[in-house]
């Protein structure tokens, strides 16, 4: 699938200021909605919570992955955002999270969603790809260590 | 004595019941293939068995019509419709991005299975002197019934066996998409030929011009339904109900049959051409749904009609000559997809078992056989001969497979080839076949919310098919177990899906054991059955 559509440069920010999950997670659908790509701010978030409530996205190795579903976006939409210190997202291997790719997509309609996650994760199972991550200085840089 | 249309009900009637019954007692009993059990019940009970005694009150039950005809004018159009139906069907499950962009090993083994196939079987005719030449419609006709591997019957093997994911697995079935596609194609320019033969006698330059003719229908009718498509179901969907969109996408594959029989090519291929074109929108599955029920009624008649057509007298002297047919569309298949194979990265044991996996023939073969009888192309015994081929394959294909896979040497030459073959297989083990069944089906709504292609092989099977662009998955669920495999670089979207559907049903029990409404409702329910508070009043 083609992933350049739903990630651009505009989603996708290098020094997150959150400290805590609520944060980061606020901050990143903050950063959907400045897009322009969200109608209705508070039901996104709301639809990324719930899936948070369920079990915590975040995975091994610095990787989160917070997504939700709701009829507030038209189509898919994503973010990546990095916070270098890492921050405690309650992940799978107990370690903090750095790496955090959003992905929001419309409830009532069917489409890529999950798949958009597996294929954008794919890289990150890369050590280097996660260190190149980290040291990027721009949103271009990311993106074309993502998607080339 | 009954009218027409009395005695045209009472056959429908029996065909349905003894094909439905028929079918199911063959399989449970021999495992053979439904389609198999359908046309053996209708030798049994056509107009050359059982059909041509005197019963009491009712009479003949399939009279021979007044001109020879074993079938009557108004269940030739039922079956015929049948035919469109089963077709349309076939179109609408191809799934096209495969297809386009296959592996070259499934190509290759295709495009060798057609072609050997089409030459032994065209062959066959001319060296048995049943055919005066290459070009005389019967030995066109016995090219054409040889050419399509029925993958159905294949399909069932590979699951029971586990061999779906392997590499030989997987090359079967994309060899099945070319061999359906160029099997129509073979008999679009066969039909196309065969009528400007009897029209204007044989010429090459006539056939060179209707191949082409058949080709630029199939082709131009091929790109423009796929260029409209997308514009066609914007169309359909303002209807906003599904019988209404289903009935609409059948009136038109039966209107561009029609079209393809004035362009003098056979009725299947426009159906077969307007599934394709619709395969690549999001309604397949409406339409899938609003019509199976139909096409289980009306199939198995097609099948039961065909074994009606076979004339035991006529085709018993030809009998040798039906067995070397049948030895030589196994011999072509084995061969013609066998060889290639080898030249694709598999071995001896791999190409083997590709060849036997392509050999089965089944519905485009009778399908074929039965255009051929009725148009007055090929004689009542080139058609037995023609059901004894598909008979023999269809009986020997799964036994050869299965027994191809005892030895369980791998299949490909190098094992590097192996290692990027690779799949892997998620096993999951629940607490009860309840749970496994409905973790399936909530994988199978997961999968089809991302507008990825499902399907059930059979109703039989409990094994469904995964499909978009160039990602194939397998689910299969037995008991307690469910098992996904997935290529080995798309394990971690097979990994998330399959999460996040546990997550749900976790989430569902939790709430199911926290919520008290549904206990009451549970209570209401099983109190009030038997002398409870009495709301409903007769």
């Amino acid at each position: 699938m083609n992933l350049k559509k739903p990630l651009t440069v505009e989603t996708i920010r290098l020094d997150l200021k959150g400290e805590t999950k609520d944060a980061i997670l606020a901050e990143m659908v903050d950063l959907l909605v400045a897009s322009g790509h969200i109608r209705d701010r508070d039901a996104v978030l709301k639809a990324i919570m719930e899936r948070e409530k369920r079990m915590s996205t975040g995975m091994q190795n610095g990787i989160a992955i917070p997504h939700g579903k709701t009829d507030s976006v038209d189509c898919l939409v994503a973010a990546l955002g990095i916070k270098r210190g890492g921050v405690d997202f309650g992940a799978l291997d107990g370690q903090p999270s750095n790496i955090f790719v959003m992905t929001v997509s419309p409830d009532s309609r069917t489409g890529p969603h999950i798949q958009f996650l597996a294929e954008i994760s794919r890289p990150l199972n890369d050590a280097a790809v996660r260190t190149k991550l980290l040291a990027a200085t721009s949103p271009d840089e990311v993106l074309h260590l993502l998607i080339g | 004595m009954f009218s027409s249309e009395l005695q045209f009900i009472f056959q429908l009637g029996i065909l349905i019941v003894f094909t439905r019954m028929g079918g199911h007692w063959l399989r449970r009993w021999l495992h053979l293939p439904g389609v198999l059990g359908e046309l053996i019940v209708g030798m049994i009970i056509g107009p050359y068995a059982l059909g041509q005694f005197h019963w009491p009150l009712i009479g003949k039950l399939f009279p021979l019509g007044a001109s020879g005809s074993p079938v009557s004018p108004e269940l030739y159009a039922f079956s015929t419709f049948a035919s469109i139906l089963l077709l349309f069907l076939s179109g609408l499950e191809t799934d096209l991005s495969t297809f386009l962009r296959y592996s070259l090993a499934g190509t290759v083994v295709g495009i060798g299975g057609v072609v050997f196939s089409f030459f032994l079987g065209a062959g066959c005719a001319v060296w048995s002197g049943l055919a005066p030449g290459w070009l005389d419609p019967r030995a066109l006709f016995l090219g054409a019934i040889a050419t399509a591997t029925s993958v159905g019957i294949t399909a069932r093997i590979l699951s029971e066996r586990r061999k779906m994911d392997s590499p030989e697995g997987v090359t079967i079935l994309a060899a099945a998409v070319f061999d359906d596609v160029l099997g129509i194609i073979v008999l679009a320019i066969v039909v196309g030929t065969v009528r400007v033969e009897s029209d204007l006698g044989v010429s090459w330059s006539h056939i060179l011009w209707i191949a082409f003719k058949a080709f630029g229908f199939w082709i131009g009718a091929t790109t423009l339904g796929l260029l409209l498509a997308r514009r066609f179901s914007r169309m359909l969907k303002h209807f906003k109900s599904a019988p209404a969109i289903a009935a609409l996408a059948l009136g038109f594959a039966l209107l561009l049959a029609g079209l393809s029989e004035m362009a003098g090519l056979a009725m299947i291929i426009g159906a077969y051409i307007m599934g394709l074109s619709l395969s690549r929108t999001d309604l397949v599955q409406v339409i899938q749904r609003e019509i199976e029920g139909l096409h289980n009624v009306l199939v198995p008649v097609f099948f039961a009609t065909m074994g009606m057509m076979v004339n035991f007298g006529v085709m018993l002297p030809q009998f040798k000559i039906g067995l070397v047919y049948a030895l030589l569309a196994i011999v072509s298949k084995v061969g013609g997809c066998g060889l290639p194979a080898l030249f694709c990265g598999f071995n001896r044991h791999g190409a083997v078992r590709i060849g036997v996996g392509m050999l089965p023939r089944g519905e485009v073969a009778l399908i074929v056989a039965g255009i051929g009888l009725t148009s007055g192309a090929i004689g009542q015994d080139v058609f037995g001969i023609a059901i004894l081929m598909t008979v023999a394959t269809t009986l020997l294909g799964p036994i050869l497979l299965s027994g191809s896979f005892e030895n369980p040497a791998p299949g490909l030459r190098h094992p590097e080839d192996i290692a990027q073959s690779q799949t892997k297989t998620l096993f999951l083990t629940f607490p009860s076949p309840d749970m496994a069944d409905f973790m399936a089906s909530r994988i199978v709504r997961a999968f089809r919310q991302e507008e990825f292609y499902v399907y059930r092989l059979t109703p039989e099977e409990r094994t469904y098919h995964i499909r978009k662009d160039d990602i194939f998955f397998i689910l299969e669920y037995d008991g307690r177990d469910i098992r996904l495999t997935a290529p080995a670089r798309y394990e971690t979207l097979a990994r998330l899906m399959v999460a996040e559907e546990m997550l749900t049903l976790r989430s569902m029990l939790h709430v199911a054991q926290a919520n008290s409404e549904l206990n009451t409702m549970e209570h209401s329910l099983i109190a009030e059955l038997f002398g409870g508070p009495q709301d409903f009043k007769p």
